[in-house]
């Protein structure tokens, strides 16, 4: 993290590998705009983020665990206990004669609430029984999976109010062809006029606690701590950082950001089940490692993940739109991650 | 940078720790309550440590014979066994890579892999009008030549490119996926393998019907489907497999020079080198091996189910395998673990899920159960460390 600035002056080529992220998401709309007309606009720009909402936070939740030199497989089945508990939740408000987005707020934050649980475990297990942060997560993995099926009984979360999808794919802005603006109501207008929506609700939901988190990563004395953990534990622990209680906080943010990726998925397909972001672990741990951080901890910056993830957004995204199926998706993520770790080591220097 | 195999204290094969192991925040706790409670020198203690696993078994199997009606039955213990096929092998492949101090996360999508692929060599040729034992020859061979490439590019990466084994294994998952996806045609069961790979599948090696004879590895011919039920069939062929594989692997692990090098790389990867041994042939055969084994595993779910199965998501078979390699002993930080563990940790696995069908408790809570048992095993390791 802290720069030797013996070597100011790079070369062209290393600058290059230095931000060959950048170079590479650029190559990749300008391919996916040549062979699809449609794709470069306003619209899919916002598609992009919107359907990769899941991946930016769970992305997030898995590099705040990474920077501390361990790993948290739990994220995608925390993410879908989340998606089970959250919509049982506010059917259970509903049902109690709340109006529909009081219950969804209320089965929101208990449900942020709940979501910090796992974390805690994990975090206690890792700091204080010495348990390896994989196992530990696998446990939560299975011991989360297992309370979703159990409550879902194989069939997905239904009779959520239909508010929560209205507000799940609904913007935050919209521009009337008239030039009206108005917040979080999609105007009416006549048949044939289009409106144009900015800020997809979901998408300001994430940002808000991502760049929160990146606030707090990068300034604050708490993210110094937990890149001195990830550097060196040994170091930490003489330099008298309570390593055992930062660890557990590490642990407790990323399963939240799992949750909040529940919530999210929850609002957008008005439905929850157990295996909902099953998927999504090779996504997340694809994201922070394509943007640089090590496995081996002590590096990694929310900017650079979310870089990351977005490779993998727009892959998911353009590849739809100009018809590939999903299975090319899996197979250039796999070849992406890979490659990440190969070209960097080509350049070291890109995390200084 | 030099020991660049050696995991760090949460990841297995995670990338190139400066400090070995989790020693540092063990200073920070000295003495977990299994010290204090069995007494770390009682010959007790030290039993029980060693062959947790193992009493544990012992035990759901005594509860399980009590809880559920049908448990403690030969013919419920050979479906466990027959079911396992799979996870067995899976699980003695992933042992190989743990002792050496790496992972392989790909497993079970090779595993998925080879079955879709074999599955669709054989529809292809049996389509073309090939006679039926080529076919099966053939797109046996062609699916266990393909699962060993995803060995080789890990290997190769983890090796040459120096890609840590997480990753590099991790990045196969996906390509595999993508592959099978694709074969797969995006989830659909492959079909049109000829039938006669059920029978080699799922035959016993004995079938003794209490009037009249014994006969091997087929039904007698003379059956009816009415007096079917009155057989006995004794000893699966899935178990000959299973033995086969864990033997060869056992034998491999303990008794040759192949196996004290793999001990020795992931007991010290530094040693290793200095020792003279070629780590990183050594670790590509590794991979190779394990890839291998499980593309085995996916060719012989193909005989038992007779279609190819796409991997479904969120199943985690590779994730269950390193489950059954920790709770059968082994160090995901390497040099530690044995096959026979191994298999102990599988049958522990599957005789929870199995037992808790039966005693009518919903399966459900077997997830749960695998992840209480995997913390369990290490919390023991970690009570024990000079022990095993």
């Amino acid at each position: 993290m802290h720069a030797d600035s013996v070597n100011k002056t790079s070369s062209l080529q290393e600058r290059l590998g230095r931000n060959w992220i950048a170079i590479f998401i650029v190559l990749l709309v300008v391919l996916f705009s040549v062979s699809a007309r449609a794709f470069f606009s306003v619209d899919t720009a916002q598609l992009i983020f919107f359907n990769g909402t899941e991946v930016f936070l769970l992305a997030i939740a898995e590099l705040f665990v990474i920077i501390t030199g361990g790993i948290d497989l739990s994220v995608g089945f925390v993410m879908g206990f989340s998606t089970v508990v959250s919509s049982k939740l506010i059917v259970m408000f509903a049902g109690m004669g709340l109006s529909p987005l009081a219950s969804i707020l209320a089965g929101s934050i208990v449900m942020m609430i709940i979501g910090l649980l796992p974390g805690l475990v994990n975090g206690w297990l890792v700091a204080y029984l010495r348990v390896p942060a994989f196992i530990a997560t696998f446990s939560m993995l299975g011991v989360t999976h297992g309370i979703s099926e159990l409550m879902t009984q194989g069939i997905p979360t239904k009779n959520l109010p239909s508010l929560a999808g209205i507000i799940g794919n609904g913007s935050f802005l919209y521009i009337a062809p008239n030039g009206a603006l108005s917040f979080f109501a999609r105007p009416q207008v006549a048949r044939g006029q289009t409106v144009i929506a900015i800020l997809p609700n979901m998408v300001v939901f994430a940002f808000a606690f991502i760049l929160l988190f990146a606030f707090i990563l990068g300034k604050m004395k708490f993210g110094r701590h937990l890149y001195a953990i990830g550097g060196n534990i040994d170091a930490a622990i003489r330099s008298g950082i309570n390593v055992k209680r930062d660890l557990i906080k590490a642990y407790v943010i990323s399963s939240f950001f799992a949750t909040l990726a529940g919530l999210s998925y929850v609002m957008k397909y008005i439905t929850g089940k157990p295996d909902a972001g099953a998927n999504m672990l090779l996504e997340a741990i694809a994201a922070v490692v394509i943007g640089g951080a090590s496995m081996a901890g002590g590096s990694g910056t929310v900017g650079r993940t979310i870089l990351g993830a977005l490779v993998i957004a727009i892959l998911e995204t353009g590849l739809r739109i100009i018809g590939m199926q999903t299975f090319m998706t899996y197979i250039l993520v796999g070849a992406i991650l890979i490659l990440a770790v190969i070209i960097d080591q080509v350049f070291p220097n890109r995390n200084r | 940078m030099a020991d660049k195999g050696r995991p760090l204290a949460g990841i297995p094969g995670g990338g190139s720790p400066s400090s070995k192991g989790p020693s540092s925040i063990s200073d920070q706790t000295r003495g977990g309550f299994f010290q204090t409670t069995f007494g770390r020198q009682t010959a007790f203690g030290q039993f029980t440590a060693r062959n947790w696993a193992l009493l544990f078994l012992i035990l759901m199997i005594v509860i399980f014979s009590f809880a559920g009606p049908g448990f403690f039955d030969i013919v419920n213990f050979q479906n466990i066994i027959h079911l396992s096929t799979g996870t067995f092998l899976l699980a003695a492949a992933e042992t190989l890579v743990v002792i050496t101090g790496g992972i392989d996360l790909s497993i079970g999508y090779v595993y998925g892999l080879a079955s879709v692929l074999g599955a669709k060599v054989m529809q292809i040729l049996g389509a073309g009008g090939m006679p039926v034992p080529l076919v099966i020859v053939l797109g046996s061979l062609a699916a266990l030549l393909v699962s060993i490439l995803p060995g080789l590019g890990n290997g190769v990466l983890i090796t040459r490119f120096k890609v840590p084994p997480f990753i590099a294994t991790m990045g196969m998952w996906g390509i595999c996926n993508g592959v099978t996806l694709f074969l797969s045609d995006g989830f659909m069961p492959v079909m049109g393998a000829p039938s006669q790979i059920n029978d080699i599948g799922n035959s016993y090696f004995l079938y003794i019907d209490p009037s009249k004879t014994v006969s091997f590895f087929s039904k007698p011919p003379y059956i009816t489907l009415t007096s079917i039920r009155n057989i006995r069939r004794l000893i699966p062929n899935s178990l000959f497999l299973t033995l086969l594989v864990l033997f060869i692997l056992g034998f491999v692990m303990s008794r040759t020079r192949f196996g004290r090098h793999t001990y020795a790389i992931g007991g010290s990867m530094d040693a290793a080198v200095r020792a003279g041994i070629n780590v990183d042939r050594h670790l590509v055969m590794i991979y190779v091996i394990s890839s291998f084994v499980s593309g085995i595993a996916g060719l012989f779910n193909l005989f038992q189910t007779g279609i190819g199965n796409y991997t479904p998501s969120g199943a985690n078979y590779e994730l269950m395998a390193v489950a059954a390699v920790v709770i059968g002993g082994a160090s995901l930080t390497g040099g530690k673990g044995r096959i026979m563990g191994t298999a102990v940790g599988v049958l522990v696995l599957a005789v929870l899920e199995n037992g808790l069908q039966i005693a009518g408790i919903s399966a459900f809570y077997r997830y749960i159960g695998v992840g209480v048992l995997l913390t369990i095993a290490v919390i023991i390791d970690r009570a024990f460390p000079d022990m095993f």
